[in-house]
């Protein structure tokens, strides 16, 4: 499945690679609020914020490609809503949207791109952010590709048996109680297995690394580029 | 409907965003309060069957299909709090993973389907289960899409993203009522599918009195009036409140970000009112 290439992207190794996961994300924090508070005019902004991630991106040593490709996902939405400022009369506005978007979308991409998400599940949670929903997220990201190939096999089940008869609102409905019911039945295996070994209440969480110099000096040099572009451009 | 970064300005999206944080922790701790360590994989597990469960596809006629969205669907069988969390990771996963939603307009994401969306799909059910299963099952998954969608809508009309002005709002609302409509039509099938292979996965609410259907009614009615009011007219209203509680507030920027916090707080009062109203019901009654 397609989802899977950004993981796999995340444990390649380089500069951005290496950095800490709290810091990249303080990173992103940091850009994402300078590109959402630079006005729809300032192009010239929007071209250095592109310069910056095209840094990170070679940083990154992933295939710009691919990159380009997945940012590009946002645009089908970013679009519409794009042409209907258009058409209410803000060309400059809708512009901006696409760009303002597509940039913030390129950023997220260059994070989860880098950094595998158990150490940024790591880093959210030594930054603060409750743990129950963090565990939530990691099961949500573990089982997620289980279950979708279980609902894939079961709709290949269902068309190698009838063809072109597969449809139908009560059949749907049948297969979203199936989905349940297994994934209900797949919650409860976990639970067991957990207890089978010697689960006692309490979830681990990875402890993250100590922040490097080399984590402060990225942090201060995004934070100085963005100011610089977003006070001065 | 994920709104991506860009579109919503920093004076809707940072309210947001910080009130999502104590409310999403808040919800959290009840969540795992109300029900044992074996909920979290089974929170895990429901987000990635909401995740596949979208890609079944459900014929709703004229060669078009819909899917299932879940915030309804969800809180029936989860109960609220879980329902918010499990929705809340989805909006997590989708936004960083699949770059499906934006990171700073998570909070906004997250206030109107995990948060508004979730709660709106649970009251219809809670009042008016014991009397009407069908019509309760069917509102809960039609007001929980609707809500999310004009809250959405409201945020992005206060962010200055608006429809042309020959574009008739009642043209919007009605795809929003069509899809609200689609969506309570597939809870009723699914929630009904998933009963009948085991009824004790559908949380069964208590039945509640007799002047709960008035109160479910007019709940309902103030979180779809509000968010219509909110998309068409309150920008306005709104902003005068604020006039009035913060006169001396001359910044434009400080004004709006008054605004989208009154706006929300708004919502807020009203959403914890009814609920601590239904509360105190239940317990005398």
């Amino acid at each position: 499945m397609h989802h899977v290439v950004v993981e796999r992207w995340s444990r390649l190794d380089s500069f951005l690679h290496s950095l800490d996961a709290r810091v990249k994300f303080g990173a992103l924090l940091v850009f994402l609020i300078a590109v959402s508070t630079t006005p729809v005019t300032a192009q010239l902004a929007f071209g250095a914020y592109a310069v910056l991630l095209a840094v990170a991106a070679l940083g990154s040593r992933l295939p710009l490609t691919g990159l380009l490709s997945r940012a590009a996902l946002v645009l089908p939405f970013t679009g519409t809503f794009a042409l209907m400022t258009w058409w209410a009369g803000n060309p400059e506005r809708a512009l901006a949207l696409a760009e303002k978007s597509f940039l913030s979308g390129f950023a997220a991409l260059l994070l989860i791109g880098t950094t595998p998400l158990t150490k940024l599940v790591a880093g959210l949670d030594s930054l603060g952010a409750p743990r129950a929903l963090l565990l939530v997220i990691q099961f949500l990201y573990r089982y997620l590709f289980v279950i979708s190939e279980e609902a894939q096999h079961m709709r290949m089940a269902a068309s190698s048996r009838m063809g072109s008869a597969v449809g139908g609102r009560r059949m749907a409905a049948g297969a979203v109680g199936v989905l349940f019911a297994r994934s209900s039945e797949r919650a409860e295996g976990i639970y067991q297995a957990m207890l089978a070994r010697g689960f006692q209440g309490h979830y681990p969480m990875a402890a993250p690394p100590s922040i490097m110099p080399r984590d402060a000096i990225f942090f201060a040099s995004t934070l100085v580029f963005c100011a610089a572009v977003r006070f001065a451009l | 409907m994920h709104i991506p970064d860009g579109f919503l300005s920093p004076s809707v999206w940072a309210p947001l965003d910080i009130a999502a944080l104590p409310g999403v922790a808040w919800v959290a701790r009840r969540a795992r309060l109300e029900t044992e360590d074996r909920s979290i994989p089974l929170m895990g597990v429901m987000g990635a069957f909401v995740f596949a469960a979208q890609m079944i596809n459900f014929p709703v006629g004229l060669g078009t299909s819909g899917h299932l969205v879940g915030g309804a669907l969800l809180s029936i069988a989860l109960g609220p709090a879980a329902a918010s969390v499990v929705m809340t990771a989805i909006l997590v996963v989708q936004a960083f993973v699949f770059q499906d939603g934006g990171i700073m307009a998570l909070g906004a994401n997250v206030f109107n389907m995990a948060i508004a969306g979730v709660l709106a799909g649970y009251i219809p059910y809670r009042f008016l289960n014991a009397r009407w299963r069908t019509g309760a099952i069917f509102f809960a998954g039609m007001l929980s899409v609707l809500t999310s969608a004009l809250l959405a809508l409201s945020e992005l009309w206060v962010s200055g993203v608006r429809l042309p002005n020959d574009l008739p709002l009642w043209l919007t609302l009605g795809l929003f009522v069509l899809n609200g409509l689609l969506e309570g039509a597939i809870t009723v099938a699914a929630v009904g599918a998933i009963g009948r292979l085991n009824p004790t996965w559908i949380q069964q609410p208590e039945p509640s009195n007799a002047r709960a259907k008035a109160v479910f009614a007019s709940a309902a009615l103030l979180l779809v009036v509000f968010g219509i009011l909110l998309a068409s007219e309150a920008p306005d209203a709104i902003q005068r409140l604020t006039n009035i509680s913060l006169p001396e507030v001359s910044s434009a920027w400080l004004h709006k970000a008054g605004a989208g916090l009154g706006g929300m707080a708004l919502i807020f009062v009203a959403c914890a009112l009814t609920s601590r109203f239904f509360a105190r019901r239940q317990r005398s009654a």
